[in-house]
């Protein structure tokens, strides 16, 4: 190489502004600085077409769902039940609220975790100097900022229509049954209304009554018939009084499951429960992105694996594979479901997560859940730190 | 991770090294390709620096290699005195820097984009943002989305992210890319001005005109490697040279000059004749020149040495170099 001289460099000059190098500042530091996670909050805010379809999919199908139901109720109350009530409330927060809110934040994650890169910011970020893991980090805390007031503006639209809008007597089987009694009052209750009880109520075991249920051939007498088929005598009211405490008793257990409306315990539970899930979503799907360094293809696998793989997986027993199966997120977190709400993922109704989906034990679902996420997150570190910007 | 403090090292250290940029041995390979090949760079302070190459030369490479958007696999460098990568976070925080197309978040205006920018920095940079807006001059489009910014705004815009940490070292690719001659014109003399203020522009550009008129020093890279370096005069003053004479009788000047030991290099043309001269000839041969001619009888106008431009010596550097390969 031909080096022409440069030996007599010119001595460094500069004013007194340049001169001095930034104070307090630990730029090499992992631990974002309060600005960093401000503008990265503002940078997400401003992307006002995900912030739509973020608000349409987690508020709004709840609040027209429920707008619906509240006017149907209005134009046509025998037709329409109340729009809100305790069977709404569960329906909506483990039907769609629980799915649709990891979806939400799973999208927005991968959008945190990508779009510097695809969008060229990367560079400049990387070239100021701060550390890269901070730079990561601070999309976490700018992500949940908008993802969790979001899940509870949802959230709190469901409970207050389903508390404010809940009916006004309970429907038990189709009949109208005071809520919130005793086991004895519940048995009470059912022999004062032995002939509801028999004929409505599902009853396991043989029926020793007769009772006319006004559902016969021709608007005729007809009998509630034991599931053996044998058709019982005339019985006397204090027969039937006795048949009504036994269906009584049967039935208290799936009774005392019914209220008017969700309890604030229920509500605050199923809230947090919620919350949990979607800050999951959002921690996987940026860890997700980062990897992979996009957004579209980590949005469509985190889709699939709610919306087919987990339904599928968590009610299957698999053998071989149950282990494998114990580890799918959704179905971990489907096992801290607060008591009281249907099964996210099918099986029977029940809190910690429902008849016939793979058992697991609590501390295994949180286990499975803080390796989620803390897996996801060092992957995500680890690609940002180590890729060419 | 150890966060080091910057107001611990920062001022000591950096005053030492005469050098903004200094690499021993740097070298960066894409599997079989060595895109920089032990180079070995210094870049001092307080100058505009040009880093000259043809297209795929490694220019870019190098650059993202200081500035630790990807690693190095053999040498070392240091960044205004401090050794890069071990302390990268000190020697970036007094650097600024663009590479490639400037490109930004499209939702955004062009002073949130700053915004994000000076977060990453200390907290005076944020202070900084409206006055680096007004120096490249799109103050008044700062508030307007960066998706509509025509390519020459995004590059000034590049430029103003450079300046929010109140740089002692600049490294700008091909800053000039999408501006108009006007535009080009302004980068210029910003450049100029802040070389002015004491600190170091390097400039890494395919466009030898604008370094040339932009730049004190230069180093020329090919296929990955340094060929030359140097300030630009003295880099010049070794290459060969013309004399253009403009004389009454040209074919009379050209018989004169055709038994000296000068005649083979000279052209004779209907105005003047033109002498070839080589690299390092002592400038004693232009007086020498009109002695003859005008004791010969022809009327001298005008004689003047022509020096090849940077465009010239750079071609005739990198042909020689390929062709010897």
């Amino acid at each position: 190489m031909t080096t022409a001289t440069m030996a007599d460099p010119p001595a460094a000059s500069f004013g007194s502004e340049t001169s001095q190098y930034p104070t307090h500042d630990h730029r090499g530091s992992w631990v974002p600085n309060g600005a960093m996670i401000a503008t990265r909050f503002m940078e997400l805010r401003k992307r006002r077409g995900l912030m739509v379809a973020l608000i349409l999919v987690n508020i709004g199908v709840p609040t027209v769902f429920l707008t619906v139901r509240l006017l149907a109720h209005a134009f046509a109350p025998h037709s329409y039940g109340p729009a809100g009530g305790y069977d709404i409330f569960t329906s909506l927060v483990a039907g769609v609220m629980f799915v649709f809110g990891f979806i939400v934040a799973a999208t927005l994650g991968c959008t945190a975790g990508s779009v510097d890169l695809t969008e060229g910011m990367f560079r400049h970020l990387v070239v100021t100097g701060r550390s890269r893991l901070a730079l990561y980090l601070a999309r976490i805390p700018a992500g949940l900022a908008i993802i969790v007031p979001l899940v509870a503006v949802g959230f709190t639209i469901v409970c207050a229509v389903c508390v404010f809008a809940a009916p006004t007597q309970l429907s038990y089987q189709g009949v109208i049954v005071p809520p919130g009694l005793s086991h004895t009052a519940f048995e009470t209750w059912g022999a004062d209304h032995a002939d509801e009880v028999i004929c409505n109520f599902n009853y396991n075991g043989p029926i020793t009554a007769l009772v006319n249920c006004g559902n016969g051939p021709g608007g005729g007498p007809s009998t509630r018939v034991a599931p053996g088929g044998a058709v019982p005598q005339p019985t006397s009211p204090a027969v039937d009084r006795a048949q009504a405490v036994k269906i009584a008793d049967q039935d208290y257990v799936d009774y005392s499951g019914h209220f008017l409306s969700p309890s604030i315990s229920l509500m605050v539970k199923a809230g947090l429960w919620i919350e949990l899930y979607a800050a999951i979503g959002f921690l996987v799907g940026l860890g997700l992105a980062s990897l992979m360094g996009q957004r579209t293809v980590p949005v469509i696998l985190l889709i699939v694996l709610e919306i087919v793989l987990t339904p599928l997986l968590s009610r299957a027993d698999i053998p071989h594979v149950v282990n494998l199966q114990r580890g799918l997120v959704g179905l971990a977190t489907t096992h801290l479901e607060p008591a009281g709400l249907p099964s996210v993922f099918g099986g029977m109704r029940g809190g910690g997560g429902g008849v016939g989906m793979v058992t697991e034990s609590s501390t295994v679902a949180i286990c499975v859940i803080v390796g989620w996420i803390v897996v996801w997150t060092t992957l995500g570190a680890w690609r940002m730190v180590t890729r060419d910007a | 991770m150890s966060a080091t403090s910057v107001e611990e090292v920062a001022p000591s250290r950096a005053a030492k090294s005469p050098w903004a940029v200094e690499t021993h041995g740097l070298t960066k390979r894409f599997k079989d390709n060595v895109a920089v090949d032990g180079v070995e760079l210094l870049v001092p302070r307080g100058c505009a620096f040009g880093y000259l190459g043809p297209n795929g030369a490694g220019k870019t490479t190098l650059i993202r290699v200081l500035l630790g958007l990807t690693h190095a696999d053999a040498g070392t460098m240091s960044l205004l005195g401090y050794p890069v990568p071990r302390h990268r976070d000190l020697a970036l925080a007094r650097t600024g820097a663009i590479v490639d197309e400037a490109r930004f978040h499209g939702h955004l205006t062009g002073r949130q984009n700053l915004q994000i920018l000076a977060a990453a920095r200390e907290p005076a940079a944020r202070t900084r943002i409206g006055a680096s807006l007004e120096r490249v001059g799109i103050a008044h489009r700062a508030d307007d989305k960066v998706s509509k910014y025509s390519m020459g705004m995004r590059q000034r815009l590049g430029v103003a992210a450079c300046l929010l940490g109140d740089p002692q070292l600049l490294i700008l690719d091909e800053p000039m890319n999408g501006l108009d001659p006007a535009g080009m014109l302004e980068i210029r003399e910003m450049i100029q001005s802040l070389v002015a203020e004491g600190r170091t522009v390097v400039l890494s550009s395919h466009l030898l005109d604008e370094v040339e008129r932009t730049c004190d020093a230069v180093a020329i890279v090919d296929r990955g490697k340094v060929i030359r370096q140097g300030p630009i005069a003295d880099l010049l003053s070794g290459s060969a040279f013309e004399l253009q004479i403009d004389c009454a009788t040209p074919e009379r000047a050209g018989a004169l000059l055709a038994g000296t030991q000068w005649g083979a290099n000279v052209q004779v043309g209907p105005d003047g004749l033109r002498v070839d001269l080589a690299a390092g000839t002592d400038r004693e041969v232009a007086a020498e020149v009109n002695r003859l001619l005008v004791e010969g009888g022809v009327s001298v106008y005008r004689l003047q040495e022509v020096h090849a431009s940077l465009e010239s010596w750079f071609l005739e550097v990198t042909t020689r170099l390929g062709a010897s390969q």
